[in-house]
This record gives structure tokens, sequence and C-alpha cells, in this order.
């Protein structure tokens, strides 16, 4: 498959990554900067959310309301997040918008007011959010979970904590947009119908002349404890274990992530077959992968009646314990397949492949054709997987178990 | 993007909407069944029986029914709602006669007393995990207030006891009855090889014995409360209060229905609705939303509100207000013009993905026997007017009598106060 794909880089520092989809009438664009919760510093847990936030509530010659309404009115499907990593802005519409959206992502980056008087009632907004993730048992186990198994600050939730979001001030977001808000290291990206030159260009009137800074570094501090049981009333137990793995930018990434896949994957997947299928255990149950730049985890994930869920976290790891040595070659097959197939498909959406693109940029320092990201499974063998495993057993696991009653971890698994 | 219709002799319909730049095949079975089809001593069944089908065929064992889906890379799964149960993959367009043939031969399961056992465990822990979430019940109950006798009052996945007390031979005999090929529709949408679509259903669905078996006239009963209604779930350890508000609303067969979605958005979308502005920006509430749903004979508006317990009437009393000033002073050409445009995106931005049309097709095939294309859709919305959406708002009590449930921590402390009775 012909793919068209772009990239520039503004003088002052700004990656433009690009994607041509001829067959769609719709361009998503999405700005990212590294101003991700990682920054947020010590005792003020949701900052970076927080001054995204505000970054909404005026900018340049518009209020809030117009900001929202100038957005819509042009038919764009906008949304605002912050990750660990980076504060994103993002917008899908039909190409023909695209002029006036840009002008708003502009104002919104370089001219937000964070004015006071709206301080409180972002504030109220984040904690509202916050105490919405209270009511669901697997966002709560699996935060805990990232806060136990990364070095601080980078398993901290974005999100942020109620005792530090209650305490931050207008100098605090201030000080935050002063420090972040800048060109160095962001990365915007685009997908879909449009015209690369034309975009380029619009893009140096709008940020070419924004003054870069330095980007800040983070210091990465100690681990948590290995173990953890979140106390919650509640009719199902919810278990979340995590280990280390390589991240994306390592080539032996492929590797791990097969492995997981064949551990939790799809619905031919070994624990989806044990513990669902054969036994009944529960309904929700998966396995999956999240990669930071520098460290990645294997993650698994089930919600179970409480009585039963120490015999599914024993089935659990018995899987993982089971997994070196095992693997077979009709079960890699199927791993190449759905990988194919999902990366193919993603070629039908230019939101996702505007965040595939940029995703990569952010951990690779550049672009990987579909046919070479397919020529990486193609190479993928039953032996290559072994091999790391053979070097790299799941250990060290972290287990978070949040119900009423904490559950069995055998000492050998998480030493 | 062509349409292409055939019908089966034995009555199965299928339809496709082909388009030939697309780089997957999405395929699905409509099945015209659902909650509202039940009765008392198989509630749950519907649901429950479309994880059987997972299950295996006389020939086919639930493992190699996994491991098929994901040799071919198939994006599949399935739902149940009140009116349909649906089974859909996407794959590769290389993939289709293989992928159509594995769904084919799902649609007549083994349905084995021993798999029915296992399955049922998974089912009670998908009530239990339903029942540990926000809303907590709220909607599910909310809709049988709603809905009072008529058939759309039950709910999708059954209770504990429903469950618990269903024999698989009642779930054999629901199947006979609800899966004859004149209540299904084959649909595909992306890159179809239509005359390969029919050939493979006409080999492995020809067969099908045609059993007319309508749905039932049970649906006649009177829909929507005439007064107001107020139940609550007492969940002391929740952090928020949950609540859903139904008033009635047109259906699937009233001209107005786009127009009410189009109400919907302007009262109560995620974003930039009268809603968001009035509780949403400022922090009072977690989420306050307003959404149109509609069933073939009768549609409802459902309100949603989270926030803090000790706020949450006074809350409600204001979105009830919000909607009454609404109806007494309408709706401003400016907000009236950007949501049409907001919904017009959407249209073409959803139209864009062959996965997403599959649904659109599939369901509208299957309970209405017409097509619209992307185009078509788009005209509709283009072709509101501000008069429309005050028709919808005089002619619907959304300020009126309507269902409403809470669910939280809040229950308790009004027990409380009224003397501790719970």
């Amino acid at each position: 498959m012909k793919q068209s794909l772009f990239s520039a880089t503004l003088d002052n520092g700004i990656t433009l990554v690009g994607e041509e989809l001829p067959d769609l009438e719709s361009v998503a664009v999405a700005f990212h900067l590294p101003a991700g919760g990682v920054h947020d510093g010590a005792s003020r847990c949701g900052l970076a959310t927080l001054t995204g936030e505000m970054c909404l509530r005026g900018a340049g010659d518009r209020d809030s309301r117009r900001i929202v309404e100038d957005l819509e009115s042009a038919g764009v499907q906008w949304s605002q997040a912050v990750s660990t990593s980076h504060m994103s802005f993002s917008g899908a519409m039909v190409s023909t918008q695209l002029p006036v959206a840009l002008p708003i992502y502009a104002d919104i980056l370089r001219r937000p007011l964070l004015p006071e008087h709206e301080l409180e009632q972002a504030r109220q907004m984040l904690l509202q959010n916050l105490a919405g993730t209270e009511d669901d048992p697997p966002h709560r186990v699996m935060s805990a979970l990232r806060q136990l198994h990364f070095p601080a600050p980078w398993g901290l939730p974005a999100e942020g904590l109620s005792a530090d979001v209650e305490r931050l001030t207008s100098a605090d977001v201030r000080g935050f947009a002063t420090r972040h808000l800048q060109p160095g290291g962001m990365i915007v990206s685009i997908a879909g119908r449009i015209d690369w030159p034309d975009f380029v260009r619009r893009i140096e009137r709008h940020f070419g002349d924004w003054q870069p800074q330095a980007v800040p570094t983070v210091t990465t501090g100690p681990r948590g404890p290995r173990i953890r049981h979140v106390p919650h009333e509640s009719q199902q137990t919810h278990i979340a274990l995590a280990w280390s793995a390589p991240p994306y930018r390592d080539d032996e990434s492929y590797d791990a992530t097969a492995a997981v896949s064949i551990l939790g994957g799809g619905s031919s997947s070994r624990l989806f077959t044990e513990v669902r299928e054969r036994r009944g255990l529960c309904y929700s149950i998966s396995a999956g992968y999240q990669t930071h730049r520098d460290f990645a985890i294997a993650l698994c994930y089930a919600g179970t009646t409480a009585a039963r869920s120490q015999e599914t976290l024993d089935v659990m790891l018995a899987e993982i314990q089971r997994l070196p040595g095992s693997l077979s070659a009709a079960e890699l097959d199927r791993v190449k397949a759905r990988a194919k197939s999902g990366l193919v498909m993603q070629q039908e959406s230019s939101a996702a492949r505007a965040g595939s693109i940029a995703r990569q940029w952010y951990h690779l320092g550049g672009m990987r054709t579909l046919a070479e990201e397919l020529a990486r499974y193609d190479r993928l063998s039953v032996a290559s997987i072994e091999a790391w495993l053979a070097g790299h057993p799941p250990r060290d696991v972290s287990v978070v178990c949040l119900g009423p009653e904490p559950l069995e971890v055998p000492h050998a698994i998480s030493a | 993007m062509p349409f292409l219709h055939e019908r089966l002799e034995n009555g199965l319909d299928i339809v496709a909407e082909t388009s030939a730049g697309s780089l997957s095949t999405s395929v699905g079975f409509f099945v015209r069944t659902g909650a509202r089809d039940e009765t008392d001593d198989v509630w749950g069944v519907s649901h429950f029986l479309e994880h059987m089908v997972f299950k295996g065929t006389p020939d086919l064992s639930a493992d190699e029914i996994n491991q098929a889906f994901d040799r071919l890379g198939a994006s599949a799964n399935a739902f149940t709602s009140e009116e349909d149960t649906v089974y859909y993959a996407t794959v590769l367009p290389e993939q289709q006669d293989d992928v159509v043939e594995l769904l084919a031969r799902m649609m007549r399961p083994a349905l084995r007393a021993q798999d029915f056992d296992t399955e049922k465990l998974v089912i009670l822990e998908e009530i239990r995990m339903y029942d540990d979430q926000p809303p907590f019940g709220a909607d599910d109950r909310c809709r049988a207030a709603f809905f009072g006798r008529h058939p759309l009052a039950r709910s999708v996945l059954g209770t504990v006891a429903s469950i618990q007390a269903l024999p698989v031979e009642a779930m054999r005999h629901y199947h006979r009855r609800r899966y004859a090929p004149g209540t299904m529709v084959l649909a595909a949408s992306g890159a179809v090889d239509f005359p390969a679509l029919v050939s493979v259903a006409r080999r492995l669905c020809g067969d099908w014995p045609a059993e007319p078996e309508g749905r039932g006239a049970s649906a006649q009963a009177a829909v929507s409360p005439t007064a107001a209604a107020v139940e609550r779930i007492v969940r002391p350890a929740a952090a928020l209060e949950y609540v859903v508000r139904m008033s009635a609303g047109p259906g699937e067969n009233h001209a107005d229905r786009f127009a009410a979605k189009l109400l919907a958005v302007i009262l109560g979308d995620g974003t930039g609705s009268r809603l968001y502005w009035a509780l949403v920006d400022p922090g009072l509430a977690e989420q306050a939303s307003c959404h149109h749903h509609d069933f073939l004979d009768a549609g409802l508006f459902a309100t949603q509100l989270s926030c803090d317990a000790a706020d949450a009437e006074e809350l409600l009393a204001r979105i009830v207000d919000l909607y009454a000033t609404a109806v007494q002073e309408g709706i401003t050409p400016e907000e009236f013009a950007r949501a049409r445009n907001k919904l017009a995106s959407r249209v073409v931005l959803s139209g864009e993905r062959p996965r997403r049309r599959l649904f659109d097709v599939g369901l509208e095939w299957s309970h209405c026997a017409t097509y619209r294309t992307v185009r078509d859709n788009l005209r509709i919305v283009e072709s509101l007017t501000l008069d429309d959406v005050h028709r919808v708002l005089a002619a619907w009590p959304l300020a009126g009598p309507a269902a409403t449930v809470l669910a939280g921590p809040g229950g308790q402390a009004a027990s409380d106060a009224a003397g501790g009775e719970a």
C-alpha cells in the first residue's frame, strides 16, 4: 500500500508530521506539548490538567464560551487531554474547516488568558471528575497499579490527586503555563484530506514566531511497594498485575507485545480461555502493554466476584508463569493476523492516524510506514519471542487488588 | 456507494453498502429480537443466548470459534439491546468468505447444557459488574418506571434470580422461535464482494426453515408516566449521586425524531450545550447531559446527572427549570445553527468509517426495510429548521411528567432524615 507521510521542523523546534488519506473528507489535527503530568511538581499532582483546562477558559480575544462556540460552529469535534507525558489539544473536522480551526488553537496555546475568576470553576471540574473516578473500580485499580510499578512521578495520575488539586493556586497555573506552554518539543500531527505545503505554511504563520525555551527535565524517583490491597465495598474484586517490559522504541518490544498478546490479547488468548471460557470466573479479563519513552509494562486485569477472586488471581499468575517455553506457532500466527488487520484498519480513521504518527515521532524520532511495521511483525518467530522471554521471565510482578478483602500473592512471583 | 439487496427464498435479507476505496469489510447478522420479546420466565435470555452463540455449534467448539476469529484477524463482537441482537466482525477484504461462513454457522449454535452452566456464571459476573458501577442500576430502573407495562420496560441483562432460574431448554425454544430467517438480516459494508456474500449465505443459510414468527402485539401498552415518579437506590459507599430522568419523545416511527436529536444536542450535548454551560463548565456536576433515544414504537429524552449527593435534587430542579425556559422562550437562531453544524459534521465523520456504517445500514434495514446514504442523512440534518425544534419542544413534555431514579449515597441521608427507615 502506498503511503504519503510528511514531516517538517520549524526553527523554534516544532515538529510537524502528516499523512495524506485521500479517500477521506475529514482531517484530524492534534497539538502535543511535552507538558504532561510528570511536570506537575511535588505535591501539585493535577497541575498540568488544571492548566490545560484553564487554557480553554479564555484565549486571545475569545472568552471561554466563544472558544467552544467557534470550534463547534465549524463542526470541529474537539478534545483536550493531559497524559503523563503530554498536554494535547485535538480536533477532527471536515477538511475545509481547517483554516477556521487553526487560529483558534493558536490562541489557546499561545495566548491563554488563564482568568483568575474561573480558577475555582476549573478546580471544581477536576474535583468532580476525580470523584467520578472513585466510583469506577477498574480505573482505580489500574491507576493504583501504575503508581506502584512506575518510578515517581511516571506512575502518578495525570488527572490529579484531590488533596493536591484543592491547594493549587492561580500562581501555580501561571508558572506552569510560562514554563511549559512553549514550542520546544511540540509535535503537531495531521492526517486525512490534507494539502501538506499549505498546512506547513499555516502552522508557520500561526506558530513560527513563538520563542522556544529549554524543555524542563524530569527527575525520576523510587518505585513503590510491590503489592497493595485497596479496600472497597463491592460485590466484585478487581485485580491488576504488571511487570516490566521494553519500551516501544526497543526492537524487542515487538517480541514482548506478541508474548503479552498470546497471554491475553484476543478471545483465543490464554487468559480469556482459561479464566473466562473454561472456568466462568469473570466477565472482563485482558492483558495489554503500556509504554513511556524509557520504560513500559505488561499488564493484566480481571474483575470477579470477591469469593472467586483468589482462584482468579491464582489462575492468572499460573498462566503468566507458564508462558516461557510454551508458545506455539498457531498462537503466533493469530497474533500476527490481528496486528496486521489492526494496522491496516487504522488507515480508515484520520484521528487514529494523527495519533499514531505523533506517538511514533515522540517515541522513535521518526515515522514507520505501514510496510515497515508489517515487516517487523512478519520477522517475529516463536524462537525470537522465546529467546526474549528466557532473558526476561515475568517476575517482580506488581499486584493490586481492589475489593472487600486482600488476596494472597505467592512470594516467588513478587519478591 | 452502491447499495445492494437480495432476499433468499426462506426470507433472509442480505444488504450491503459497498465502497471501493475501503480497506476493510464489515459483516453482521442483525436479529430482530431482544429484551422486549421476552417474558418473565425467560428474562435475560436474549443476551445470555448472544453469549452462547460464541460457545459453539454441533461441529465447532468455543475454542475453535475464538481461534478462527483471531486467525482471520477479525475484530468481532456482539451486543444485545431491547430490540436487536447483533453479531459482527470487521476483516481485511480477502477474509470476507471465511468470516461470513463462521458467523453464519454460529447462528445455529449447539446450546450444550454444560457450556450453558459455565456461561451462566459469566452472565452473573456481568450483572454484578454493572451493579457495581455507575449509575448503579438507575438507568434500568428508570426505564422500567418510565415504560411501566410496555415491553420496553424489561432490562437486557435480566436479574440474578431470572438468570439462575433459566433452563437451557427455554433458551433452545427461544432460539428456534426468534432466529428464523424472516427475523434476520445479513448486512455488510466497506469493500464487499456482494455476489460472494450472497453465495456463502445461500449455501449456509438457505436451508434454515422459514418460521414466520412476528413480534407479538404486546407492544401496544401505554408509554410514559402521566405523573412524576421518583425512586431511590441507596449506595452508601458511592462518591457521587447518579440521576437518570426519562420523559417522552418521538419514536422511530415519528417524523420528528431527527429534530428531537438536534434539540437534545442544543440542550444537553457533552460540550457547548445549555446543560454544559449551566452545570458542567462551572464544576457543579461531573456530568449533565440529555440524549434522545428512539425505539420502534416509542421514544424518550434521557437526562443524566452526576454530582455531589447534597446537590442532586437542587441541580435536577435547575435542569427541569432550564427545560421549562426553553419551552417558554425558545431556542436562539445562533445556537440552532451551531448545533446543526455539529450534527452535520458528526454525520460526515462517522460516515467515513465502514465499520460504523454497518450498524446504520443493518439496523435501518432490520427495522424499516429502508436504506439511507450518508448524503441522505446529511440532507435530513441540513433541512431541519428552528420551527421543527420548537414543534418538538411544544409537543413533548421535557419539563413535564417524567420517571426519575437517583442512585448513590444521597438516599441514605434522605431516609435518615425521614427517621431512619431504609
